[in-house]
């Protein structure tokens, strides 16, 4: 197992996931796929379903990936992965593979590809048991598509499909729990992450792969261009989402056993999280306070929910 | 008064739907059609109208024949792998007669093909979207003001024929910014048909019970009259059946009540046919555009060349087809795809020697393209 201590080891590893691709500059996307593909030397199976990383990444004649890499449909990234995974068991207890080092099974897909259109064939592939991570790169909205929301858009946020004017505020639901669901299928490891907390990141994508069966991880991706912040602020603005408690980091083995990986030391007001993002700067406007008071009070709540479910191990 | 407006296909596509009265669009974004969806989220609710996002291209066209059938005027769009993965639903709308508008804003395929980029390949797709037999609708705008124009005739033929219609945009057209002249509001609003209703007592009513060459009357929910909705055959009342009569009488009335109606439905562009040119073009959508310019240009030159232009292209205009494979000798046909509607004008005219200007790698065929060709032709 590859030792990941510090930064800077980690980061002079070779590479498996290469720049040059075109991914808007602060796109947090890259660092979370470097993390994922760099925290095992074993060989990688990937597949990609439609969205950012996979137009950005593979530009004929150009590719980042020094992986085998599937692009699949828009809906299907958990469904090809299986087929993969399932055909490499069965030709290794056939004795039919020409090697015998071991491979890893990553899918990776945006929110749109993983809570909404592909959330069929992730369930499916969980369910099923197959041995490969799922990574969900959470921007809450489709953003290769012009920034539409999706079912991980958040309330109260600006999307082309639910945008603010005189007649609304923007998004009307709250964000899906993905994470609390996946861990509902009973999956061995699911966990929150984001790559402000680089350590936290790899050492959970580690672990993931190192488990056997169906694993998931949902890490959250600052979107530069549509949650309107400068490219600079990726790392800062992860950094509010974590430190308010918006988007808290924790981890749950089997379903039942749930841990909080990092606990801030001092919990921001989630205003600043917020107000550090064009999406949402409506509801700073006169009369929408209650859509801010409504968000400190469903982040307290599930806060608590979280230190709670720590305490009594489940 | 007519209007001028600037703007994009996308957006009058969405305009269009609102003006022709439509209160809800369910859908998915995909490119590159997702303007449409956008400025249905905005217009939409400053009528009172229903937008909603749905988790996948399923779930938009489920939701739209949903409200449909509560009576309100529904809508969705998408581009190919949209159609692609809707194709079980649409099925269903024409099986069960519920009206529908379904945009396709075209791009390159198979499969995820060429996102960003214009293409006439699903004409094909547009015909026969889904398994079994059935007779379906396909419009197809050949300039911005008829991508206005022609959504508010696919709502009138939905509604009228009770029947889910495809309005085929490419990605040229949807994303083309310029001017359009609109048809005055009132007169659009005057023109618009509304779906059959049953007014009698609820005991007697028969959703299906109509004549061979009829539609469906489906009254809206909520009003008191209870019927069965199913994509298994059925018979008059709705409920499914199995009756080999039954079964057969159903299907050809969903032939009958569109291709009685083919002439009202055909709608064609004759530009600079009147002087019996040499050669013919035949071309649709945004190919057109170029056509037109190319023939502008020719015409200068001395060379006499005409455009017939389907905008119905579904059914297609059979006996004009044949008309003009009789009168031209020589007829170039040009379309974004390997020969789609080739096939049909073939088999209309019953002809193998047209001269044909195909693409299918994502760019518009320009006019240069076409006065080249056309010049090879003619001084041949």
């Amino acid at each position: 197992m590859k030792k990941i201590t510090n930064l800077k080891e980690f980061a002079c590893t070779p590479d498996r996931f290469l720049g040059g691709h075109r991914l808007c500059p602060g796109c947090a996307h890259s660092m979370i796929v470097r993390e994922v593909v760099n925290a095992t030397d074993d060989d990688l199976v990937v597949s990609t379903a439609t969205g950012c990383l996979e137009v950005c990444s593979a530009i004929y004649p150009y590719t980042s990936w020094d992986v085998s890499w599937i692009h699949i449909g828009f809906e299907n990234a958990a469904a090809a992965i299986s087929g993969a995974e399932a055909m490499h068991k069965a030709l290794k207890r056939k004795g039919k593979l020409y090697t015998d080092r071991p491979v890893k099974f990553v899918a990776f897909g945006g929110d749109g590809g993983t809570y909404d259109i592909g959330f069929q064939a992730l369930s499916g592939a969980t369910e099923r048991g197959h041995d490969f991570l799922y990574v969900c790169l959470d921007n809450e909205g489709y953003m290769n598509t012009g920034g539409q929301r999706s079912s991980s858009t958040p309330i109260g946020a600006h999307t082309t499909t639910s945008p603010r004017g005189r007649v609304s505020y923007g998004e009307k639901q709250k964000k899906k729990d993905i994470t609390m669901i996946m861990a509902a299928h009973g999956s061995p490891y699911v966990a929150t992450a984001c790559p402000s907390y680089w350590k936290d990141l790899a050492v959970k994508a580690q672990k993931a792969l190192e488990t056997e069966g169906p694993t998931f991880i949902n890490a959250l991706s600052p979107c530069t261009t549509e949650w309107k912040f400068k490219p600079e602020e990726t790392v800062r603005i992860g950094e509010l989402a974590v430190e308010s408690c918006a988007f808290p980091l924790y981890e749950i083995e089997n379903g039942t056993k749930l841990r909080i990986t990092y606990r801030p030391k001092k919990k921001i007001p989630v205003k600043e999280y917020l107000g550090a993002q064009g999406r949402f700067s409506h509801l700073f406007k006169k009369g929408n306070e209650w859509i801010l008071d409504l968000w400190q009070k469903q982040v307290d709540e599930y806060w608590d929910y979280l230190q709670r479910r720590e305490e009594c191990g489940v | 008064m007519p209007r001028e407006v600037v703007s994009t296909g996308n957006q009058l596509a969405a305009l269009a739907a609102i003006d022709a009265g439509c209160k809800f669009f369910g859908g998915y974004p995909i490119t590159p059609s997702s303007e449409v969806a956008h400025e249905m989220s905005k217009l939409l609710p400053k009528v009172g109208g229903v937008f909603i996002q749905m988790e996948d291209e399923i779930a938009g066209i489920s939701v739209a024949l949903g409200a449909s059938m509560s009576g309100v005027k529904s809508m969705t769009n998408t581009s190919g792998p949209g159609i692609s993965l809707k194709a079980e639903q649409i099925g269903l709308g024409f099986m069960a007669e519920v009206p529908l508008v379904i945009t396709n804003v075209m791009r390159g395929g198979p499969s995820t093909g060429l996102p960003t980029r214009p293409a006439q390949g699903d004409i094909l797709q547009a015909k026969a979207p889904t398994h079994g037999d059935y007779q379906s609708i396909a419009l197809c705008p050949g300039n911005l003001d008829e991508c206005y124009t022609e959504v508010v005739r696919a709502f009138n033929i939905a509604e009228k024929l009770m029947t889910p219609v495809f309005v085929l945009l490419d990605e040229t057209l949807g994303h083309m910014v310029g001017k359009a002249v609109l048809p005055d509001l009132e007169e659009v609003k005057a023109s618009l048909v509304e779906r059959r209703k049953f007014e009698g007592d609820p005991k007697d009513y028969r959703p299906y019970d109509v004549p061979d060459d009829e539609p469906a009357i489906l009254n809206p929910f909520f009003q008191g009259y209870r019927y069965h909705i199913t994509g298994l055959h059925h018979g008059p009342t709705g409920f499914p059946t199995e009756d080999a009569v039954l079964s057969q009488k159903l299907i050809d009335r969903l032939f009958n009540k569109i291709l009685s109606r083919r002439d009202e439905l055909e709608s064609n562009e004759e530009f600079m046919m009147d002087d019996n040119p040499d050669l013919l073009i035949i071309a649709y959508g945004s190919v057109s555009l170029a056509a037109k310019e190319a023939i502008k240009e020719l015409r200068k030159e001395g060379l006499k060349v005409g455009l017939f232009r389907p905008i119905t292209l579904w059914p297609s205009p059979e006996k004009k087809l044949e008309e003009l494979g009789q009168k031209y000798k020589k007829i170039l046909v040009a379309e974004m795809n390997k020969g789609q509607y080739l096939q049909e004008i073939q088999r209309a005219m019953g002809r193998k020697d047209l001269y044909t200007l195909l693409k299918a790698n994502g760019r518009p065929i320009s006019p240069t393209e076409f006065k080249n060709k056309i010049r090879e032709i003619l001084e041949k």
